[in-house]
């Protein structure tokens, strides 16, 4: 496993029981390696190790020329977070009233971190998760505090440079304490014919009551890999709404991972992804409901033109006690061209009686008639396609809590 | 003389996909300032002449020819011909959810100017155009904000396609069954709206079934459409008969 045996001396050597899980993280990622096509959960998006081109972990300290501090140029205030060649180089300095947003390596030197670092998902059932624990180097830990209302949003910026293939395991902790809310907004992006591997853990922790709203803009350099985990615990009357935005990249990947735990606990998760070229976008959810009157709602819709592949697995697992729940599913994607391929797996694991569940998968082409009428009143057949592209994912955007970013998403995707 | 708008010759035509003919032979030439109806039985391939002249996929041209201003329809898309000033009015209008309906005219419009090199309106011009139009054809703002036909009622269907008419300016309107489905004061404002529009230099093709229309704006011509031809050409006192001892002489006679 060429990925493990690299001669890297990272932070946090010295600190025994963070030590000692970076090696139980070796020993597992050593032993269930890649995923393959035979992999269930990644069946439609596995890569081989020589399609990686030998990822580099980067231990070197960060070199800035600058242009990581640059100013974020968003039409809204917000948290400003960056992140440049897979290192922490910029948190904003003055933070709102009640929100705690350390660098990783200080949480678990002084052992804050402890009761949330790997402690929401099982290493064994994520390779890339375990492959981010073995080499766990860079992150943040957040934390808004019981009843903090956040009026603007945390900004975490990725940007890669091209200079080196390197691989970055990043992880983030995001605790929402009782009754607080927050919005984050994750951003990725990388300079033209950067080639480079994000591997991505958010650990989420929404407490009582407590509301996260999560965008993504995955936004990634054409040669980038994309691999990111989302694993999210929700107490009762919490809510976790995701927004997920994919462009194109080689492969990007993006899976939900929720439990609700208690009762009233909610989670929406829309997202949109929309590919032209060659790349596979893939968007996975897993959404466990544990407890009764918990909620949950997903719509994905996706574009593919080209040689472009997309890929929907979504799965709802409704444990025996959680009566009176409702999880609604829906994935549709246009295929454009005749290259292009979707995949979706939608699964339901129910074993309540008293729920409402519901599941709906559908592909096809832009609608001729549609088309004809715009071209009939003037409107040339290109500007008619992306009128009709834009006005299919629109109804996603629709959905985002926040029009502001959502506004903002949309303007640069579309 | 007056200048041919329209000229088509020995026209044929059929559905792509299967090769069905459906227009056979047609000849017809409009020229400006003229109003020409069509009536015929249905399925007689009235509908089918519209989409044509049009140019939508679903329909190939198999013989004859058919010019507009002196330009061979056949070579020209769809957006061409609709920017040269063709416009057909549907007779089921398409409704396009996600795509609102003031966005969708300020893009017809700009699109329309563009081919033509005129300039684009800008959102405050457009919007002053379209609101005066708008409150001649009784389309309500809140319509404006809907997605285009999405949950539109007949009525508010047509009223929008004369809105159209009104607000891109063609030379040539092709009104496809646009009384259909339409109450008296409906008709009204859509025979109204066509009337302002219509002048000397503009003319009209209008596909019906009812007098009704046709006694609003009085068609020059009237033409008996069967078998993807026309086989009898009169003016409105054809019509009039029709109403009363319908299409069957006519089709016995053309046999």
């Amino acid at each position: 496993m060429s990925l493990l045996k690299q001669n890297t001396a990272l932070f946090g050597e010295n600190i025994p029981w963070f030590e000692g899980l970076r090696e139980k993280a070796c020993t597992i990622f050593a032993r269930i390696g890649l995923p393959t096509a035979k992999t269930e959960a990644w069946k439609y998006s596995y890569f081989k190790e020589d399609a990686l081109n030998k990822p580099q972990i980067d231990s070197t300290p960060h070199q800035c020329d600058g242009h990581c501090h640059d100013e974020s140029n968003l039409p809204f205030l917000a948290v400003d977070i960056k992140y440049c060649n897979g290192k922490l180089t910029h948190i904003a300095h003055d933070l709102p009233c009640g929100v705690i947003i350390r660098p990783l390596y200080e949480a678990i030197e002084d052992g804050e971190i402890k009761p949330y670092l790997n402690k929401s998902f099982d290493m064994e059932e994520f390779p890339f998760a375990a492959l981010n624990t073995a080499f766990l180097d860079e992150g943040l830990f957040i934390v808004i505090t019981a009843g903090t209302v956040l009026n603007m949003p945390i900004y975490l910026h990725y940007h890669q440079h091209h200079d080196v293939n390197r691989l970055s395991n990043i992880r983030n902790i995001v605790v929402v304490e009782k009754g607080a809310k927050a919005t984050l907004i994750e951003h990725f992006d990388g300079e033209n014919d950067a080639q480079y591997f994000d591997n991505i853990v958010n650990e989420i922790y929404v407490g009582t009551g407590a509301i996260l709203q999560h965008y993504k803009q995955q936004n990634e350099a054409q040669k980038a890999h994309h691999v990111a985990l989302n694993s999210v615990l929700i107490k009762a009357d919490g809510q976790y709404n995701a927004f997920i935005v994919h462009g194109e990249c080689t492969l990007a990947r993006t899976e939900s991972y929720v439990r609700l735990t208690q009762e009233n606990a909610a989670a929406e998760i829309n997202g949109v992804y929309r590919l032209e070229q060659n790349g596979i976008s893939d968007i996975t959810t897993n959404i466990r409901h544990l407890a009764p009157h918990t909620n949950s709602d997903q719509l994905v819709k996706g574009v593919l033109d080209g040689k472009a592949k997309g890929v929907f697995q979504g799965q709802i697992h409704i444990a025996p006690d959680a009566q009176q729940t409702t999880g609604y599913q829906l994935h549709r994607a246009l295929v454009l061209s005749d290259e292009a391929e979707v995949d979706c797996k939608p699964e339901l694991e129910i074993f309540a009686d008293d729920v409402k569940c519901s599941h709906g998968a559908a592909s096809g082409d832009l609608d001729a008639e549609q088309l004809f009428y715009m071209q009939a009143r003037g409107i040339p057949l290109q500007e008619a396609r992306q009128i009709l592209i834009e006005a299919y994912l629109n109804e996603v955007f629709e959905k985002a809590k926040d029009s502001a970013v959502a506004e903002w998403m949309k303007d640069s995707y579309l | 003389m007056t200048p041919k708008l329209l000229e088509i010759k020995d026209l044929s035509a059929g559905i792509t996909e299967s090769g069905k003919e459906i227009i056979k032979h047609l000849n017809l030439t409009i020229n400006s300032g003229e109003t020409h109806a069509i009536m015929g039985p249905n399925g007689a391939g009235k509908s089918t002449l519209s989409y044509v002249l049009t140019g939508k996929p679903d329909y190939t041209v198999t013989g004859g020819s058919m010019h507009f201003c002196g330009h061979d329809l056949t070579a020209l898309k769809p957006e061409e011909r609709a920017a040269l000033g063709i416009f057909l009015s549907m007779q089921a209008p398409v409704e396009i959810p996600g795509v609102t309906t003031q966005f969708f005219l300020k893009h017809a419009v700009n699109a329309v100017r563009k081919y033509n090199n005129l300039p684009e309106l800008d959102t405050a011009e457009f919007l002053k155009l379209l609101r005066s139009k708008a409150k001649e054809f009784e389309v309500s703002a809140d319509m404006l904000k809907r997605e285009i036909n999405v949950g539109f009622s007949g009525g508010e269907k047509k009223r929008l396609e004369i809105l159209q008419l009104s607000l891109l300016q063609p030379k040539l309107a092709i009104l496809d069954e646009a009384d259909s489905g339409l109450d008296i004061d409906a008709l009204k404002i859509v025979a109204n709206g066509v009337n302002q529009w219509h002048n000397n230099d503009n003319s009209l093709l209008i596909i019906t079934h009812h007098l009704d229309l046709l006694r609003q704006i009085k068609p020059d011509f009237v033409h008996i459409y069967a078998d993807g031809h026309i086989i009898r050409t009169g003016g409105m006192a054809l019509a009039e008969e029709l109403e009363t001892s319908g299409y069957k002489n006519y089709l016995e006679a053309s046999i």
